[in-house]
């Protein structure tokens, strides 16, 4: 067929040269604010918490759209798909910020600057309970062993006294001996099982401290396992390692391949992309259970994994689109995408924004139609005051019904700059997303009285919003230049080079 | 009716072999150039670009389903609002009933508006095609029953204004035909 283009020539690549100047400002501006605000956050203890919120807020925004990276990429290895090779490097240089967005969360995990207790109000509350329990403990052991001496006497007792009458029975039959036999091998094992019991002073203390533990806040004890702070920290490294291995590993086999043009790194990609999916889902599904979920852990929901993973995919694809425009602007990869990628991503932005929508509204619907205590915490917070009219405009309108009935249309996603419109609309919504995931567990509680919206730290909301905005902008300027713009020698170039759907 | 008018009325239009999917492709490509309107091409698998190549423009059926789809969700919504809010205010586990008791009613919403968008599609599409029908004369041809072999059919049919016997018959020839046959109605 005329017309076709032909992979080789276009094995030499695109190189992206960042223009030095938009780089050194956003490493100014992303640089600047954080060290501004982390050091802001050390001298202003009293506004550590407000402050926490605001930090927790953009470094999770902003991780979202690389985990969406990840995603992409891991999807399309996984699935042997040819439509997007000449935009998997894109998805690959938004993975490979993983790490960079991870770490401008340590000071979350840090305790140095006071977020961590402020934010999850786990740790002091169980430190406040353990603290109790033990001091609880030491003050009951005394008795609990006294206690423990004498049903030990007691027991023994017993048994002797059942012996003795046993002895004065002359002549038993053989059912009266049964019986004997039997309440004297129950009342031995009493004796046994009393006597077995640890009684070392630490063992003794573990238990009380258990119980005390219990009756202190029995949601904490019962979930102990997984809300304690060496969890959390390991935890913590689990997410950096494993998504930051996956997104370089898969990263670093795609640039081999523009060099030596080996199929190989192709399968290799094909066939562990299907094995790092599970990890990768595991890892975003507890990085959002700690970080977001466990802002207040008294509540639950089954949902919370999946309703992010839909927001970050939708938008790091909006994210995508917007880029290549950009690089587009620039005059990068102007024969290589066509029109025919642009209406294939509007389709997934399409798609993701129906998914979205979907799950966000059944975690809503079946918390809202159970109408159960511990549930519906979260959404009475969310449908109170202000946020009741945040939630409607934002989420459900401006999120749902104006993208969905605009992504319909054929047309807009064939119009680069009209589909890069609706994706920067879609992010916009996203930070409105994770704002209000995050936001109002700064509002009602006990430190804070009733109110909804604390005045003032919306100040905070945007420092940290620019200052982590820059550093990304800057990763991603830097990670765009290392590499060809698109995987040069992939055997199946020809293949997206020529898409047609 | 004039005896031409009789002759060419009995005629159905023209088969035509081609060589392979890329012979097809130009073909179509200068059919289209020609203006033709009524003519179509069978192969044994889709081939990528083939509508442009044929110059169609784009299809109406996602306006039948659009239709389709806007009049099931407002039917649900309408029906569901309408019986147990505004006719008989049911309360439900103690949900309220106003503009608030809107979530309750979108799985059936949902179901609705996929329900009926697929009848659209289904309906609409038989509708375009014109199916069901008893019978079709291309049934009769030969060479057209390759199409679902290893044949690259194109069918050029009567009734279009640009038809004329002989000469669609070499211009047929002359864009790389491998095979003619006439098909009668």
């Amino acid at each position: 067929m005329a017309g076709l283009k032909d992979g080789d020539d276009f094995k030499d690549g695109e190189f992206f040269k960042a223009p030095s100047a938009l780089k050194f400002l956003c490493l100014l501006i992303g640089g600047g604010g954080t060290i501004l605000f982390l050091v802001m956050a050390l001298f202003w203890g009293e506004k550590a918490g407000e402050m926490g919120y605001s930090w927790l807020f953009a470094v999770v925004f902003f991780l979202s759209l690389t985990v969406g990276g990840l995603f992409w990429t891991l999807l399309h290895n996984a699935s042997n798909s040819g439509w997007g090779i000449v935009i998997r490097r894109l998805m690959e240089n938004l993975a490979s910020m993983i790490p960079f967005m991870l770490i401008l969360g340590l000071p979350l995990v840090l305790t140095m600057f006071g977020f961590r207790d402020k934010l999850w109000e786990w740790f002091p509350q169980r430190e406040a309970a353990l603290t109790e329990a033990r001091a609880k403990a030491e003050k009951s052991a005394p008795e609990y062993i006294q206690k423990h001496e004498k049903q030990l006497k007691e027991a023994k007792a017993a048994l002797a006294a059942e012996k003795s009458k046993l002895a004065s029975i002359t002549d038993p039959s053989p059912g009266h001996r049964a019986h004997f036999d039997r309440s004297i091998a129950g009342l031995q094992s009493r004796v046994e099982s009393i006597e077995s019991e640890d009684m070392s002073e630490e063992a003794v203390n573990d238990k009380l401290v258990e119980k005390y533990y219990r009756k202190a806040n029995a949601l904490l004890a019962v979930k102990e396992g997984f809300l304690n702070p060496a969890a959390w920290n390991i935890r913590y490294l689990f997410y950096l390692l494993v998504l930051t291995a996956i997104a370089w590993i898969l990263r670093s086999w795609s640039i081999k391949q523009d060099k030596d043009g080996d199929p190989k790194w192709l399968r290799l990609a094909r066939r562990w992309s299907c094995g790092f999916l599970p990890f990768f889902a595991t890892a975003w599904t507890f990085l959002v259970i700690d970080w977001l979920m466990a802002l207040d852990y008294t509540w639950f929901s089954t949902m919370w994994g999946v309703y992010l993973f839909a927001g970050c995919a939708l938008n790091s694809m909006g994210l995508l689109v917007i880029v290549l425009t950009l690089l587009r602007r620039a005059g990068y990869l102007k024969n290589v995408v066509t029109m025919e990628h642009y209406h294939l991503m509007g389709k997934l932005m399409l798609a993701f924004t129906i998914f979205w929508a979907y799950i966000a509204f059944s975690q809503f619907f079946l918390i809202w139609y159970a109408n159960i205590t511990e549930e519906t915490k979260f959404y009475l917070t969310r449908n109170s005051d202000f946020w009741n009219v945040y939630t409607i405009t934002f989420l459900v309108i401006g999120h749902f019904f104006i993208p969905f009935v605009v992504l319909l249309i054929q047309k807009v996603k064939k119009l680069p700059h009209v589909l890069s419109a609706v994706a920067v609309w879609n992010l916009v919504m996203h930070v409105l997303d994770i704002y209000w995931i995050i936001i109002p567990e700064r509002g009602p509680s006990l430190t804070n009285g009733e109110k909804m919206v604390m005045p003032g730290a919306i100040v905070f909301d945007i420092l940290a919003f620019i200052s982590v905005a820059g550093l990304f902008g800057y990763f991603l300027l830097r990670q765009l230049g290392t590499a060809s713009l698109f995987p040069c020698r992939d055997p199946r170039l020809d293949e997206s080079l020529n898409v047609v759907n | 009716m004039s005896t031409a008018t009789d002759k060419s009325s009995s005629l159905f239009g023209y088969v035509a072999e081609f060589s392979s999917a890329s012979e097809l492709y130009h073909a179509a490509e200068k059919i289209r150039d020609a203006g033709f309107r009524r003519w179509d091409v069978h192969t044994p698998y889709p081939v990528h670009g083939m509508d442009h190549a044929m110059g169609l423009g784009k299809s109406w059926l996602s306006a039948v389903v659009l239709c389709g789809g806007a009049t099931g969700s407002l039917v649900a919504l309408f029906m569901q609002f309408f019986t147990q809010v505004t006719l008989y205010p049911t309360v439900v586990q103690n949900k309220p009933t106003n503009l608030f008791t809107i979530p309750a009613f979108f799985p059936v919403t949902f179901e609705l508006t996929i329900l009926l968008s697929a009848f659209a599609t289904l309906f609409g599409l038989l509708i375009f095609i014109m199916l069901p029908r008893w019978n079709h004369p291309l049934f009769n041809s030969r060479l057209f029953s390759k199409f679902s072999d290893d044949g690259f059919i194109m069918v050029v049919e009567a009734r279009d204004p640009k038809f004329k016997k002989e000469e669609t018959r070499d211009f047929l020839k002359e864009i790389g035909a491998e095979g003619i046959e006439e098909v009668a109605n």
